[in-house]
């Protein structure tokens, strides 16, 4: 199969020399049929016959683009930059800012802030997560162990350097614990990655919300507590809870946190299934290897932390159906977000 | 992990068994972990009875057919069946008419049995093949039962089948619990979590002894990898006769969805779903055919040594997978799947049965390496105890042996254990913990009493002493290491709905938000108020894209397991992915409109670093004013309107140059590279400190992302704006009137309007007591004059002390046009 790619490779490297409009190489009866030839590539050998032509394509894709670049003409005026506006334009037709009430902020951005604020008040610190980690704050320093099967549910992008985008924001955990003067009480909000193809319920760009509280004497109600008075403070309403053992690495003991329905006080509504309850986030009590790996001694401290997702929350709360939308850049969907 | 309920049923008390189903799911929700799916099977066999033949005849007119009068239990009546083997005083599933066939039910199309004529004789129900009574797969024929019940007997009481239910619990609740892959073990938790106790089987808990060998076979194992296999045990059985198993056996593994194959495979699964320790069993005479005798080896495999799998497919294992060989040949793939070699089916007469610990690790990457996710697979990823196979291979040959007959041959137990593990039957050492350790982290209040009742429930053995516990767990929970780990089973056993909450009591701190995220937001509500739009778009990019936008791909970080093409590097800039989404919103018929993100990029070469070595994380934003009409004059001024007003707001000085080189910095040449040079220009602030770009875009990009005609943005790096925000600085209000004076100055097209304002504005400078602004008014070029152009600036004149009179200004201007004009030449019109 290689050598069709090869052959073809050569074939049309010489139409492009001729070619005037050189986007037409893209269009080459020599492309379209080494993709019809997928069919006949047995199956194991597929994905890299398919990656082979894709390359090619993107060469001449690229080859177009520098073409393209080359013969941008050298009739391009220079303007002068440090004017506020171009010669002889009247004063009405100079720039002007488009109208305030088309303006919109993002959905994800303002609902950041309402969590922020909320536990700014409670006297918990916001931090921002990086987009870019290592292996060590993603897993080691979480008590993920190396081949360790519950890294499975973090199915993680990985760089070639071996760099992680993170798949939670629980990679800022150790540097809190490492940095934090005792109590330590911080959220953090970020961005974070999961390997899911797309649907309208599942996107691969998402964002956390990671709480970390430690101190003298932290036990498992403290942690019940705070995660109730944040919810009633959000959905300004009473919150019943139930929890649920679950087991993350980091945590020990873990739970699964259900909260009674904000939107139809659990008399069953689209949002929560007709359940009553939603399944909101996932918390526990700090690993005591992961405080140790923190510097922080854990005969003398507890303490809780919790991950909770924002996209999720905004969801629900304007009932939006497909999570999507959210890096959609669809104006449609961003301007009913008024400022 | 599917769980009959019947299964666990058989092995515990019935005390703890008198919840209704969805009481016992909400418990197990709260206290166990989550339930993924129940199938209640109450009624699965409702209308099913056992049958005997009393009379058996062939159908005259069809060929295949046979006719029976089968005794119901209350009468004699007549059922025709498409199998003519059956004899009298044959036991059968009848199932009657108006039942539904089980292997039908709660299915989408239940097939109901009614009262037929099958050419012209009646049959009234029908006799159910195994396949039909969810015994088996075989639907060749009726399936004769093996049960002594009477006739009329439901078919679900003869085989202990009434209410059962299979309930479903989420694989990853048992990540660290290995031993609730078996029946015993989430029977054994069923009965903690209601506070009852529970007891084990003895063949489980008692000191298994492997049996003594009755036939000369020999058995030889060589472990040449014991840090990875830690435990393998095997033994012999002889003189077997593999044949299909009995129906309560089949029944049960065919409810768990696994198929019945024969006597003793069905053993072998079935010791495993009880106990979660996988089996393994061998033909031993082919076995002793390849090794030349009977001897296996534990080894990794050698370089292209291939095994034929039980499934037929064949794979070269990788060379860190754990292998089982006879000699030369490799016949299992250790812990996760057998070769088909030395399959058990119906010519073996002895077997090798294999009770073994693998490596949880090294089965995960093997599992992952080869795309084999069998039972075992699952069981052994979870790290199951080495010290239970001596008793689950022991109880397991002696159901083998009643079930097929034989004898023992000899056995093996090749160990390589953590000291001690056999003497204090668990792998770790005891966890010594205090009363208040575990209340404190719980909130709780529980009596030492308390908690060893609560672990005791579930075979812990707990020494009280004082307010000390030590406490050993038994030899299945490899889990249970760290005091934290009793906390979690007290807790959990306990109910942690029963647990008070409480908010943590601190001393108060005032928290500022952080500069940047208040810069963020002080940005988003700046652009949104000037009528942009905030955008969000993903972290990665194509690599096509970074080329039309003329980035390097070089200096992308590249995902190694991307999802799609469309998203193999991150970004180097943000303006792309902006310019991306203008295209389909035109489309969607917004002809003019702004767009700005605020987020993060990337860029692999350049030098700086963050914290921990990591690449640094430039924060920008970027923004995009998009017309579908053409605008009077060039678009970059739309662009520079909105810059002006975000720094004007922000209280951010700024100057811009033009651009005389693209930049040579890694980050500024990335960031720059889609921005046209001659109609962009470098954003500075405070001592020439460079932030970002505004400009338009190169033709290519715009062609390339069909951008409309009227196009131009920025992008800044927000961070270095934090130290130059000026607060606001208030000017007292003057009380004398202020003057407002225009002029109009001709200047060289080349010079340019920064440059010329600045040269006004500082000629001023000499009077503090004089307040001065200098705005554009105008900027003329006349068509018979195209080598000059005309700035008119309106000058606003205010003085602290005095009224100006119009003489004044007018030296004040006439001052200013000479000092100007030292610098440039510039005409006064």
């Amino acid at each position: 199969m290689n050598q069709h790619i090869a052959h073809a490779a050569t074939v049309l490297k010489h139409t492009f020399e001729a070619l005037n409009n050189k986007r037409d190489i893209l269009r080459a009866p020599e492309l379209r049929e080494l993709y019809g030839r997928i069919k006949d590539v047995p199956p194991g050998e597929r994905a890299a016959y398919g990656q082979a032509v894709n390359s090619l394509k993107e060469e001449f894709e690229a080859l177009v683009i520098d073409h393209e670049a080359a013969a941008e003409s050298a009739t391009i005026t220079p303007i002068d930059v440090t004017a506020p506006f171009d010669v002889n334009i009247s004063p009405a037709d100079r720039p002007k800012l488009l109208p305030t009430e088309q303006g919109s902020r993002h959905p994800l951005s303002s609902e950041r802030q309402v969590v922020a604020d909320i536990f700014a008040r409670m006297g918990y610190k916001v931090l921002d997560s990086r987009q870019i980690d290592d292996d060590y704050h993603m897993f080691g320093s979480l008590n993920f162990p190396e081949g360790h099967p519950a890294r499975d549910d973090y199915d993680t992008f990985v760089t070639e350097e071996g760099l992680i985008a993170p798949a939670h924001t629980s990679t800022m955990q150790n540097r809190i614990l490492k940095k934090g003067e005792l109590p330590i009480a911080s959220v953090v909000i970020g961005r974070v990655f999961r390997n899911e193809d797309l649907d309208p319920k599942h996107e691969h760009t998402l964002n956390q919300i990671e709480g970390v509280y430690v101190g003298k004497g932290i036990n498992v109600g403290h942690l019940l507590a705070t995660l109730q008075n944040f919810l009633q403070s959000y959905y300004k309403t009473d919150i019943n809870f139930r929890i649920q053992p679950a087991y993350f690495p980091f945590v020990e003991p873990g739970f699964e946190f259900a909260i009674s329905c904000p939107f139809c006080n659990q008399k069953g509504c689209a949002t929560c299934k007709y359940e009553g309850w939603i399944e909101l986030l996932g918390c526990g009590m700090i690993h005591p290897n992961v405080l140790l790996e923190g510097g922080i001694d854990p005969k003398e401290y507890t303490g809780f932390a919790w991950g909770l997702g924002l996209d999720r929350l905004v969801m629900m709360k304007h009932d939006i159906e497909d999570v999507r939308y959210f890096q959609s850049g669809k104006l449609d969907f961003l301007r009913q977000f008024k400022a | 992990m599917k769980v009959s309920v019947n299964v666990m049923r058989w092995y515990s008390d019935d005390a703890q068994w008198k919840l209704s189903l969805p009481e016992l799911v909400d418990k197990m929700g709260a206290q166990l972990g989550a339930v993924e799916e129940v199938i209640d099977l109450d009624g699965k066999y409702d209308g099913v009875l056992v049958a005997d033949i009393v009379a058996a005849r062939d159908h005259p007119s069809a060929e295949k057919l046979g006719i029976y009068q089968i005794n119901t239990g209350a009468e004699v009546i007549q059922v025709i069946a498409g199998d003519r083997t059956l004899n009298v005083s044959d036991k059968v599933g009848w199932i009657k008419p108006g039942a539904t066939t089980p292997v039908s039910w709660g299915t989408a199309e239940p097939l109901i049995i009614g009262v037929r004529d099958m050419r012209g004789e009646v049959s009234q129900g029908m006799l159910g093949s195994g396949k039909e009574l969810c015994i088996n797969d075989d639907h060749s024929r009726v399936q004769v039962l093996d049960t002594d019940a009477p006739a009329g007997t439901p078919f679900a009481e003869a085989y202990n089948l009434a209410s059962d239910a299979i309930i479903d619990i989420e694989n990853k609740m048992f990540t660290h619990r290995p031993d609730g892959f078996g029946h015993l073990g989430v029977a054994r938790e069923i009965a903690g979590i209601q506070g009852l106790p529970f007891t084990s089987p003895d063949w489980y808990t008692a000191d298994a002894m492997l049996p003594e060998p009755q036939s000369p076979a020999t058995l030889h194992i060589k472990n040449e990898i014991p840090k990875l296999v830690p435990r393998f045990t095997a033994l012999v059985i002889d003189g077997i006769k593999i044949a299909p198993s009995p129906l309560w056996l089949q029944l049960a593994l065919t409810t768990l969805g696994i198929r019945p194959i024969n006597n003793v495979v069905d053993i072998t699964n079935y010791y495993m779903v009880l106990t979660g320790q996988p089996l393994h069993a061998y033909d031993y005479n082919k076995v002793k055919a390849l090794a030349g005798s009977a001897a296996l080896t534990v080894r990794h495999p050698k370089p292209d040594e291939t095994i034929v799998l039980l499934n037929g497919k064949e794979i070269t294992p990788h060379t860190d997978t754990m292998m089982v060989a006879a000699g030369d040949y490799l016949v299992c793939v250790g812990g996760m799947i057998g070769g088909a070699n030395s399959e058990v089916n119906t010519d073996t007469t002895a077997i090798i049965l294999e009770a073994a610990t693998w490596d949880m690790f090294s089965i995960r990457r093997a599992s992952m390496h080869h795309g084999i996710f069998t039972d075992a697979v699952t069981r052994f990823s979870k790290g199951q105890s080495p010290l239970q196979n001596a008793a689950v291979i022991a109880k397991a040959a002696q159901d083998i042996i009643k079930l097929a007959g034989g004898t023992f041959g000899h056995s093996a137990d090749v160990t390589h254990l953590p000291e001690g593990a056999v003497e204090r039957a668990n792998i770790h050492p005891p966890v010594v913990l205090t009363q208040d350790f575990v209340n404190d982290r719980l909130g709780s209040t529980l009596s030492v009493a308390d908690i060893a009742t609560l672990l005791g429930n579930v075979e812990f053995a707990v020494e009280e002493r004082g307010t000390e516990l030590v406490v050993k767990p038994p030899f299945w929970r490899t889990d249970v290491a760290i005091p934290e780990d009793v906390v979690e089973e007290v807790g959990r056993l306990h109910g942690y709905d029963k647990l008070p909450h409480s908010l943590p009591l601190r001393e108060t701190v005032a928290v500022n938000q952080l500069r940047l995220d208040t810069l963020k937001n002080r940005i988003r509500d700046i652009l949104s108020r000037a009528g942009a739009n905030e955008l969000q778009t993903y972290s990665f990019v194509p690599a096509r894209l970074l080329h039309i936008a003329g980035q390097e791909k070089s200096s992308a970080f590249a995902i190694r397991n991307a999802l799609s093409p469309e998203l193999q590097h991150y970004r180097l800039s943000l303006t792309p992915s902006l310019l991306e989404k203008v295209h389909p919103n035109i489309k969607a018929g917004y002809n003019q409109f702004g767009l700005f993100e605020i987020n993060k990029i990337h860029i692999k070469d350049d030098v700086a670093v963050d914290c921990d070595g990591l690449p640094r994380e430039y924060q920008t934003v970027a923004f995009v004013y998009a017309n579908q009409d053409k605008v009077a004059g060039a678009p970059y001024y739309q662009a520079k309107h909105y810059l002006d007003y975000l720094f004007n707001l922000l209280g951010v000085p700024y100057t811009i140059a033009p651009v005389e080189a693209a930049p040579a910095f890694a980050v500024g040449r990335q960031v720059f590279a889609p921005f046209e040079p001659k109609r962009s220009g470098f954003v500075y602030i405070g001592d020439g400190e460079f932030v970002g770009f505004v400009g338009e875009y190169r033709a290519v990009v715009s062609k390339n992302l069909k951008l409309p005609q009227t196009i131009a943005g920025f992008e800044i790096d927000i961070e270095r704006l934090l130290n130059h925000q000026k607060a606001t600085q208030y000017r007292p209000l003057l009380k004398f009137p202020q003057t407002e004076q225009d002029v109009c100055l001709k200047v060289d097209k080349s010079v340019n309007f920064a440059m010329l304002q600045g040269l006004v504005t500082s000629a001023f400078v000499n009077d503090e007591r004089l307040r001065l602004t200098v705005e554009p008014l105008d900027i003329y070029e006349r068509a018979d004059d195209p080598d000059n152009k005309q700035i008119t600036f309106r000058l606003t004149l205010q003085h602290h002390d005095r009224t100006l009179t119009t003489a004044e200004t007018n030296d004040m201007l006439d001052m200013v046009v000479q000092k100007v004009n030292t610098s440039t030449p510039v005409e006064r019109i």
